[in-house]
């Protein structure tokens, strides 16, 4: 316990890093997320903007992408951090890898609550004279918002739970603390304290989901 | 001029698999709807009535054909264009098809948004048409909120938010309790007489078409098999696929399971007398065969009204010597039609 007191203002930095690293992955992986999930869903067969190549290539590359286990999709894309942000290694390099993969799974659930929407809503807005990137974003998107939250805290909670793995390039936040300070110094307080915030966390966030989807859904 | 201009329309879908033939949904159909019309399309579920209504505002390409609306070509109009023309068509559905995430005011000025049209417009307009349907206390409510005939007084109300001329109901009153139906129904018939809006009514109900329709179209296999006045195609139908429809809908015409029971149960002969307003009255027909001295019975019968014109099917069992009934009708059918069940 003492020790946790001494380490205290590290603890809180790490915390700290792991807010970061889920809010920029939250922002960058959820909008290329949104954006793969609507291509997917409008580009399928008999959808408003139906294109068989394009639904195909981007099933494909989902598909591709989404079982690599993430410790070793961060190793993969590492050269590829290099060239696009400047840097293989930190916080940041996980927030990029993080957020291609995200962004796979995002659209993936995306995709599943769009294709939710009744098809006769989509249709009583194409018979009153409105085009496809309209209905997308005033009714289709809309009409699923509800489910679209669940869905985003679902990987958010995940999200969270990967960001533990950012000590593998030499990031920080709360689950490099745990193993670095917890785990290899045989101090289980430590280890329990980090994990303790973790849970925390994640309970706020998945309440928050909750309350704003029944805001959403009035229910 | 006609609003709606149908000519050799064919609409095929590809086939369902591989090997199989491509699905015919609309065959060969030739239809003209005058402006003020309120023109029924009945048949059977699948006959290809919605379909054909899809064609109108092009949300389904035909295959083949001409279709006008308002004097346009539309088959061949880029898709771009077609927008500006679906502005001018309303639709109402079966299932309502509001969007349950915007409240009753966001759902009926949506196709003004669409439209283009300005803040104060949409304000006034969307005021105007809550009033016409009366649901002026619900502007802020949810769809789910609304009962079943509330909610498609909110789809009639978004229909008519552009002014269309031209306004397509596809089985609109099918998922409505009858009361319900019957004031959706008045509602329609309102928007007829009060903004002069050309209708066309989908549906499989005999009473719809009863109580609002002005002309008819019954279809089967995709094909408009008869066509015309609603008194004329319903008391008299002329086509042998049409007149078995017609017989499933109208009061008074027995099935072939319930002639045999009526064939079963009563003695002597089993004849339909079919009479229509204008011809030969009941009473006649009944005074010839009393003073015929034949003995007779009504077994089955109905009386259908179609805007104030009555037209009917009585089934009766005749004995008597056959060349007297013979004789008799002879006499009658003369003045009615009559058909000899057995």
């Amino acid at each position: 316990m003492d020790r946790l007191f001494e380490l205290g203002s590290e603890f809180w930095v790490a915390a700290a890093e792991t807010l970061y690293m889920v809010a920029a992955t939250l922002v960058i992986g959820g909008f290329f997320g949104l954006l793969l999930g609507v291509v997917l869903y409008s580009t399928r067969p008999g959808s408003l903007l139906s294109n068989r190549a394009v639904f195909n290539i981007v099933n494909v590359v989902i598909n591709f992408f989404r079982p690599i286990p993430f410790i070793i999709f961060i190793a993969a894309v590492q050269p590829f951090a290099r060239y696009v942000i400047g840097t293989g290694i930190g916080n940041d390099a996980l927030i990029f890898s993080l957020s291609i993969a995200s962004s796979f799974a995002i659209a993936r659930i995306v995709e599943q609550n769009l294709v939710t929407v009744s098809p006769g809503v989509v249709e009583a807005a194409k018979a009153m004279g409105a085009g496809p990137l309209r209905i997308l974003r005033t009714v289709v998107i809309p009409e699923a918002l509800g489910p679209l939250i669940l869905g985003y805290t679902f990987v958010l909670v995940a999200i969270v739970d990967m960001t533990a793995m950012a000590g593998f390039i030499g990031g920080g936040g709360l689950g490099n603390f745990a193993l670095v300070y917890g785990y290899r110094q045989y101090e289980p307080a430590i280890t329990w304290a980090a994990l303790l915030i973790i849970v925390i966390f994640v309970q706020s966030l998945q309440f928050l989901g909750n309350w704003l989807a029944r805001k959403v859904m009035r229910r | 001029m006609a609003l709606v201009a149908l000519r050799n329309v064919t609409k095929t879908y590809p086939a369902p698999e591989k090997g199989a033939p491509p699905v015919v949904a609309i065959d060969g159909v030739s239809l003209e709807i005058e402006p003020g019309d309120v023109y029924g399309i009945i048949g059977y579920s699948g006959a290809g009535k919605s379909t054909l209504v899809r064609l109108v505002n092009a949300l389904e390409p035909a295959t083949s054909g001409s279709i006008e609306v308002d004097g346009r070509e539309i088959t061949t109009m880029p898709e771009r264009e077609l927008r500006g023309i679906r502005l001018g068509i309303g639709m109402i559905f079966q299932q309502f098809n509001l969007f349950n995430s915007k409240t009753v005011w966001a759902n009926i000025a949506y196709p003004l948004t669409v439209a283009g049209a300005s803040k104060g417009e949409i304000a006034s307009r969307v005021a105007e048409l809550l009033e016409f349907v009366g649901l002026a206390g619900k502007a802020k409510n949810y769809p789910d909120q609304l009962s079943g005939g509330q909610k498609q007084r909110v789809g009639i109300a978004r229909a008519l938010a552009t002014s269309p001329r031209l306004l397509l109901a596809d089985e609109a009153t099918s998922a409505l309790d009858p009361e319900t139906t019957q004031e959706v129904l008045a509602l329609l018939k309102r928007v007829n007489r009060e903004f002069g809006v050309t209708i066309i009514v989908i549906t499989h109900e005999m009473d719809v078409i009863q109580s609002i329709a002005t002309k008819v179209a019954v279809m089967d296999g995709g094909r408009v098999i008869e066509h015309g006045d609603v008194f004329d195609v319903f008391s008299n139908p002329q086509n042998p696929s049409s007149q078995r429809f017609v017989g499933t809908v109208v009061k008074g015409i027995p099935s072939p399971a319930e002639l045999a029971v009526l064939q079963e149960r009563h003695e002597g002969r089993i004849v339909t007398i079919s009479f229509r307003d204008g011809d030969a009255s009941q009473a006649a027909v009944f005074v010839a065969l009393a003073t015929a001295g034949v003995e007779f019975e009504l077994v089955y019968g109905g009386i259908n009204d179609i805007q104030g014109r009555a037209f009917g099917h009585l089934t009766l069992a005749i004995r008597g010597e056959d060349a007297t009934v013979d004789t008799v009708l002879a006499e009658i059918s003369s003045r009615v039609d009559v058909t000899e069940v057995s």
